[in-house]
């Protein structure tokens, strides 16, 4: 019963009541449900910007963190979980109606997604997609509540080499869910920890690899890196490519399926479900499979699979709800362990730190208030996202009919004032167009810069750990693998490795990445 | 480029341009980062000194570097894309006057660029950017780029009372 009583203290937080007095009314006092609306707005601008082509949610993310500096710890962190829903939400929008997908996770859902628009249905996608994500959001809420307390437990047994050992699994996993060559892969990730470095040293306070450069003596900041490398390289890619934007002309039509259409959809939205939680809860970015692992299950179970890629239902509804899953259940390594599993969450941790929360099991325990308020308002966004989307949907076609040429200018903008705006420093901005000219050379090299930014996440803490665990062992490597928890950590992560790197499965892999890309 | 001849069928040297640029890269990065981390100590195992890892993952990383160069004399790959170097000076461009220019800046020989707050730096960075690309119509960018300024200065600045500057010569914040 302890889920339940939970639960209801975490709704009470989301229902929280403030009571306004406007100045130019006096003795007027109106109530306003403070966290409802956070979490409201947070769902709307993360639409709105999530909606722009080639601005994905860390892009997103990193441009909105500014807008909740002013707020108390919970609001900002229930209004950055109502952005995060609303970007990629809006990242499936874009991927429907113009086939840009904003991100890993949404490229599945342009194969069915927009043949659908094409064929008049945009709507409907687009509602199944809502529908889809509710649902599966709903099921990932309760799940993260319920595994939340267990979950805590466990990592209260966790030492310094568990840490480390458990952070190396997440690496080698996301080696293996990265796109193109492994060993590329791997470099990247070497890259990020190697950048992670860079900073003040914990314990003997030297800077390291500063240059001498003051900026650089706390580290590089995430959101720098981040917006360099998603942001401005992005744009700068974009716009090599002459503008070739095909917003479907088709009417949008109505957005509610009709029941036939429901039926289709249900049984992939449940096995979208199921399979994006689970996958969602791997460290090292399990999320991204997750639309993959749901698309090709639908196309095997199918009756007819040829009708995948002509507009589908079930190619939009599994993915999409196994998306959203996904992005949901990934909140729980970050929430019990500490351990962002992406770069998404990564932001996440940096959003918290500046509010003064350290993510790991001691917020559970130490502020129950913001961990279930958080839970419970992820529940709340998804259902303001199906309330709010809907009727929408015109406004975003609108908006998507901007052309690119007024686009970047504006999304520029808006990057260089929401870095300043971070740590109030102008030099941040220009290490930022350092970081997209790095992030761009990445692109032309065919690095894939989604592990670099996990491994520069991991990076600081994975030394800590390591340095922690290799005191207590007096220098002695071995205690990695002596321990039994750690030591299972690091078979798991030896064997997603070789096998990843067996020749029958590598060209598997290939195939399952450049047939859907 | 070996394989920069047009037309010719034969491939000599290198396999995958893509890789080998990518190699270089990594070397390049991995050899400056362990020349940058060389004063760092090391120290032991047992008490690790601020260098251990700095230095081993540039090792790791020329390490990788080199492996990837040698499979991209051997193994095929993509040819190196052209850089657009259009949208790289100009995107790049416009950020860092915003940064410059926001708060003011000391530049080399005793020159300083003024604060001129975000009134100004806003419609700057949207101007010189604009120079990316080739479709610009310069009224659209004048009028948008005043526009999007007066919005994030309503948002940021007032509505969320974050510390930007404005327009320090006119309005004193």
């Amino acid at each position: 019963m302890d889920l339940f009583s939970n639960l209801a203290l975490g709704f009470e937080v989301v229902w929280k009541i403030i009571w306004w007095s406007p100045s130019l009314l006096p003795g007027l006092s109106i109530p306003v449900p403070i966290n409802l609306l956070l979490c409201f707005i947070g769902c709307l601008v993360g639409t709105l910007i999530g909606v722009l082509p080639g601005v994905g949610p860390i892009a997103t993310i990193a441009m909105l963190l500014p807008i909740t500096f002013g707020l108390d710890p919970v609001g900002a962190l229930i209004m950055l979980a109502g952005i995060y829903y609303g970007a990629q939400y809006g990242g499936s929008t874009t991927a429907i109606l113009v086939n840009i997908p904003g991100e890993a996770t949404s490229v599945v859902t342009t194969l069915d997604g927009h043949q659908m628009a094409k064929q008049g249905r945009a709507g409907v996608a687009l509602g199944i997609a809502a529908i889809g994500s509710f649902i599966a959001g709903s099921v990932a809420t309760v799940l993260i509540a319920a595994l939340g307390a267990p979950l805590t437990r466990l990592a209260l047994l966790f030492g310094p080499a568990e840490y480390f050992s458990l952070m190396v699994m997440g690496l080698c996993f996301a080696v293996v869910l990265a796109r193109g060559s492994i060993l590329k892969a791997i470099a990247m990730i070497m890259m990020g920890l190697l950048l992670s470095t860079i900073g003040t040293d914990l314990e003997t306070g030297q800077e390291r690899m500063t240059f001498g450069f003051p900026p650089l003596s706390d580290g590089l900041d995430f959101a720098v890196l981040a917006m360099g490398i998603f942001g401005f390289a992005e744009v700068i890619k974009n716009l090599e490519s002459p503008e070739t934007r095909d917003v479907v002309r088709q009417k949008v039509g109505r957005l509610l399926p009709n029941l036939e259409e429901m039926k289709q959809s249900a049984a992939p939205i449940a096995r979208g479900t199921v399979i994006g939680s689970i996958l969602g809860i791997l460290p090292g970015n399990g999320a991204v499979l997750g639309p993959f692992a749901s698309y090709t299950l639908e196309k095997k179970l199918a009756k007819d699979p040829s009708r995948f890629g002509r507009g589908a239902i079930e190619g939009v509804a599994g993915p999409e709800s196994a998306n959203n899953a996904g992005a949901q259940t990934s909140f729980i390594p970050l929430l019990t362990l500490g351990i962002p599993p992406n770069a998404v969450m990564a932001l996440m941790v940096g959003a918290m730190t500046i509010h003064g929360v350290i993510p790991g099991p001691q917020v559970m325990t130490k502020n129950p208030q913001l961990f279930w308020g958080m839970i419970a308002s992820m529940w709340v966004g998804n259902l303001m996202l199906l309330i709010i989307n809907l009727p929408l949907i015109g406004l975003w076609v609108k908006l998507l009919k901007v052309p690119y040429r007024l686009m970047f200018p504006a999304i520029l903008l808006f990057c260089c004032i929401g870095i300043y705006s971070i740590n109030n420093q102008p030099v941040d901005v220009a290490m930022t167009a350092f970081f997209g000219l790095f992030g761009y050379a990445l692109i032309k090299f065919g690095f894939e810069p989604a592990p670099l930014l996990l491994g520069y996440v991991l990076g600081k803490l994975l030394e800590e750990k390591m340095r922690q665990a290799l005191i207590i062992s007096r220098g002695s490597f071995m205690t990695f693998v002596e321990r039994p928890i750690s030591a299972g950590l690091l078979i798991v992560a030896a064997v997603v490795l070789v096998v990843a790197l067996l020749p029958s499965i590598s060209k598997k892999r290939d195939v399952v990445f450049t047939e859907n890309s | 480029m070996a394989t920069g001849q047009p037309g010719g069928g034969r491939k000599v040297g290198i396999a995958s341009q893509q890789d080998f640029a990518g190699a270089v890269f990594l070397i390049v990065i991995g050899l400056g980062a362990l020349w940058a981390s060389s004063n760092l100590a090391m120290g032991t195992l047992r008490a690790m000194g601020p260098g251990m890892l700095p230095k081993s993952l540039a090792a790791i990383v020329v390490a990788l570097g080199v492996l990837l160069l040698l499979t991209s004399l051997k193994v095929e790959g993509p040819k190196l894309d052209r850089w657009s170097a259009r949208g790289l000076f100009f995107v790049l461009l416009g950020s860092c006057l915003f940064a410059l220019t926001i708060r003011g800046s000391d530049l080399p020989f005793g020159l300083r660029l003024p604060a001129i707050g975000l009134i100004a730096s806003g419609p700057l960075v949207a101007i010189v950017s604009a120079y990316a690309s080739p479709e610009t119509k310069w009224s659209e960018v004048l009028i948008f780029g005043t526009v999007m300024t007066a919005f994030c200065a309503a948002i940021f600045k007032y509505a969320l009372g974050l510390p930007i500057p404005l327009a320090p010569w006119l309005l004193g914040y």
